[in-house]
């Protein structure tokens, strides 16, 4: 038995930690914001047609998602006033801090999805509406989609696969330091885009259109494909973990104390809840029939992933540095960084989408696909 | 019509001066405003160059040292530090089991590593490396993110509650620049600190670190850290390297209110 040298801290200091609840939240819009769009590109720019009818829809979300995420970035700030100078200065540390990518790919996205969605939309804008587009006018505006969102997916990939950079680049912080983690980020992303749509979706099918049905065909396709973007998740966390906590070297010890610490909440709650068995409602023909299930594996999936974020972002932190053991996170009810600022901005979100909404005229040209569906 | 005519000529005299001295103005901002560093550096403010021929770095001799504190109650009252933020302390520990047991003090303070990864990460330019090595903060620039404190592997980085900016031991750049000896160098009891010019082989540091073998806390770091430590025992030399806590178990036991982050205890 090898006892080594035992020993006890006595008294050290407990040091604070700067991120809080809104970095998660942050991670989880940024993520969905991405998966959103990138599966409005199945139709645009692969072709995949029988997405067709959401990539409108998919999009403008993607769009709401991504105006409300950097505001948690915001709220984390001790001085927000200060916002400029992350603009002006430091430019020197641009290829080191991945902090500061954020800078062009948060202001870059917004617009190339904005400029995107005026160009699907732009027949609906019209107030001439029975003035006829020519048909190169048509080819012309479908062939500027197609580059948009060609040059779009590369940059929804970097305006979430940043975040993982963010983390990843952290040495100091052994459950972050891993070149996985953009990968990592973007595999858990697009379950909770999936997984948001499928919850999303059905409401504004069903309430806010003028054929007021729910697609449930959609849904069940949206199910199988959340099922797939399980299985890619599960397989990368499962040579993150593998090479992290077996085969790592120092940093195996601080991230095996961890894991042993959550076990129970990472193995039940996060894998078997929230990624198995959403993946075999998704692969079931007799589960994924049914919309309650369906949408129920949805809510688990995106929920699950938004816990991930969290034991990632909180649970790297708790890990101390030169303090034993872990350290456990109160988050505040008010203030800056508080519950409160993340039930704000989940309220402003739907807010948002409600504006959105009602600009775009989203459920005329998704009714075009189940309408013509009606009449062949 | 000729007064029509000078009026349309004045005005256009106006709209072009005034675009001019726009375009004037925006560029004159524009040179200033953007910047690699930060306005204080590119001003080359003193405080900021430091003294540029020489290296800055500290050595704690550990068989002096007695955990007497001096030094952390120096420190904060030295630079201002607020309540619950340290930055210079002494973890004691208790290496072994009793009755074979024996105390082991570790008085920490920021590195000033020679590759800070605090400041390639800063997205601001508002923290960086003087010219002699001390890495100290702007706090007029600062915009509170955070990422340095999480990126320092040593923790020697805190939001100051007052300033609402990340701060950390200048190695007392203020003292240093007026050619004083740092606040908690003055007051070690022990003289289990020394610090000084590595540069300069003359120096009472270049001396120590010539005649005894000296390491760093957590070498893999990579970040190079220039705190030398002589008789560090290695089985701390990792931190962290133990599972309890006992100062925040006794907290719990009073049943203290959890502050934000605290110990999860033993």
């Amino acid at each position: 038995m090898d006892l080594g040298l035992i020993v006890s801290t006595i008294s050290t200091i407990t040091p604070d930690r700067p991120w809080g609840i809104d970095i998660p939240n942050y991670f989880w819009f940024t993520g969905s914001s991405a998966a959103a769009f990138i599966i409005s590109s199945f139709a645009h720019v692969f072709g995949m047609k029988e997405f067709k009818p959401i990539a409108g829809f998919s999009l403008l979300l993607a769009f709401v998602l991504l105006i409300a995420a950097p505001l948690n970035l915001i709220d984390d700030l001790r001085q927000p006033g200060r916002i400029l100078n992350f603009f002006l200065y430091g430019w020197e540390n641009f290829p080191t801090s991945p902090m500061k990518w954020g800078v062009l790919l948060l202001m870059a996205y917004p617009l190339l999805i904005l400029a995107e969605a005026y160009i699907l939309y732009k027949p609906y804008f019209r107030r001439n509406s029975t003035q006829q587009r020519t048909k190169e006018e048509i080819e012309k505006d479908e062939k500027l989609g197609f580059m948009l969102g060609a040059i779009g997916i590369p940059l929804a990939i970097s305006v979430h696969g940043y975040t993982g950079y963010i983390l990843g680049a952290v040495h100091a912080i052994p459950l972050f330091h891993t070149p996985l983690m953009p990968i990592l980020f973007l595999a858990s992303a697009m379950v909770s885009g999936t997984g948001l749509l499928i919850i999303v979706l059905p409401l504004f099918q069903k309430f806010f259109t003028d054929f007021k049905k729910i697609d449930y065909a959609m849904i069940a396709r949206l199910a199988r494909l959340l099922a797939w973007f399980i299985v890619i998740d599960l397989v990368i966390r499962f040579f993150w973990l593998t090479f992290a906590i077996t085969f790592n070297s120092a940093e195996k010890y601080p991230l095996s104390l961890f894991f042993g610490e959550h076990l129970m909440e990472v193995i039940v709650v996060e894998y078997i809840l929230c990624l198995a068995i959403p993946m075999i409602i998704g692969f079931s023909k007799n589960l994924a029939r049914n919309f309650w299930i369906v949408l129920f594996g949805g809510i688990l999936s995106a929920v699950g992933v938004w816990l991930f974020r969290w034991n990632t972002v909180i649970g790297g932190q708790s890990i101390g540095k030169t303090t034993p053991f872990l350290l456990e996170y109160h988050p505040h009810l008010f203030g800056p960084d508080s519950i409160f600022s993340i039930v704000a901005n989940w309220s402003l979100l739907i807010a948002l989408i409600a504006f959105v909404m009602v600009i775009f005229p989203w459920d005329k040209e998704m009714a075009k696909y189940y309408v013509n569906k009606k009449e062949s | 019509m000729s007064e029509e005519k000078s009026s349309v000529k004045r005005r256009d005299f106006v709209k072009k001066t005034s675009a001019l001295l726009g375009i004037a103005a925006f560029s004159a901002t524009g040179a200033k405003a953007f910047s690699l560093t930060n306005p204080g550096r590119e001003k080359k403010d003193k405080r900021h160059i430091g003294q540029e021929t020489k290296r800055f770095v500290m050595v704690m001799d550990l068989r002096k040292c007695v955990g007497c504190q001096a030094c952390s109650a120096a420190c904060k009252n030295e630079n201002n530090v607020p309540k619950e933020k340290y930055r210079t302390y002494v973890p004691e520990y208790e290496l072994g089991v009793f009755p074979d047991v024996r105390k082991a003090f570790l008085p920490q303070l920021c590195n000033h590593c020679a590759e800070p990864s605090c400041v390639s990460v800063c997205p601001t330019g508002a923290t960086f490396a003087r010219k002699d090595g001390v890495v100290v903060v702007d706090g007029d620039i600062c915009w509170g993110c955070g990422y340095c404190i999480n990126a320092c592997p040593y923790d020697k980085r805190y939001f100051n509650p007052q300033t609402n900016v990340a701060d950390k031991c200048t190695f007392c750049a203020h003292r240093l620049d007026a050619g004083l000896l740092p606040a908690c160098v003055e007051s070690c009891v022990g003289g289990a600190r020394i610090s000084g010019d590595i540069n300069d082989s003359n120096s009472e540091v270049s001396k120590l670190l010539k005649q005894f073998p000296a390491t760093v806390l957590k070498p893999e770091s990579g970040n190079q850290p220039r705190v030398f430590y002589i008789g560090l025992n290695g089985e701390i030399q990792g931190l962290p390297f133990s599972l309890g806590l006992l100062d925040d178990k006794v907290k719990q036991k009073d049943g203290l209110t959890p502050k934000e982050w605290s110990s999860k205890g033993v």
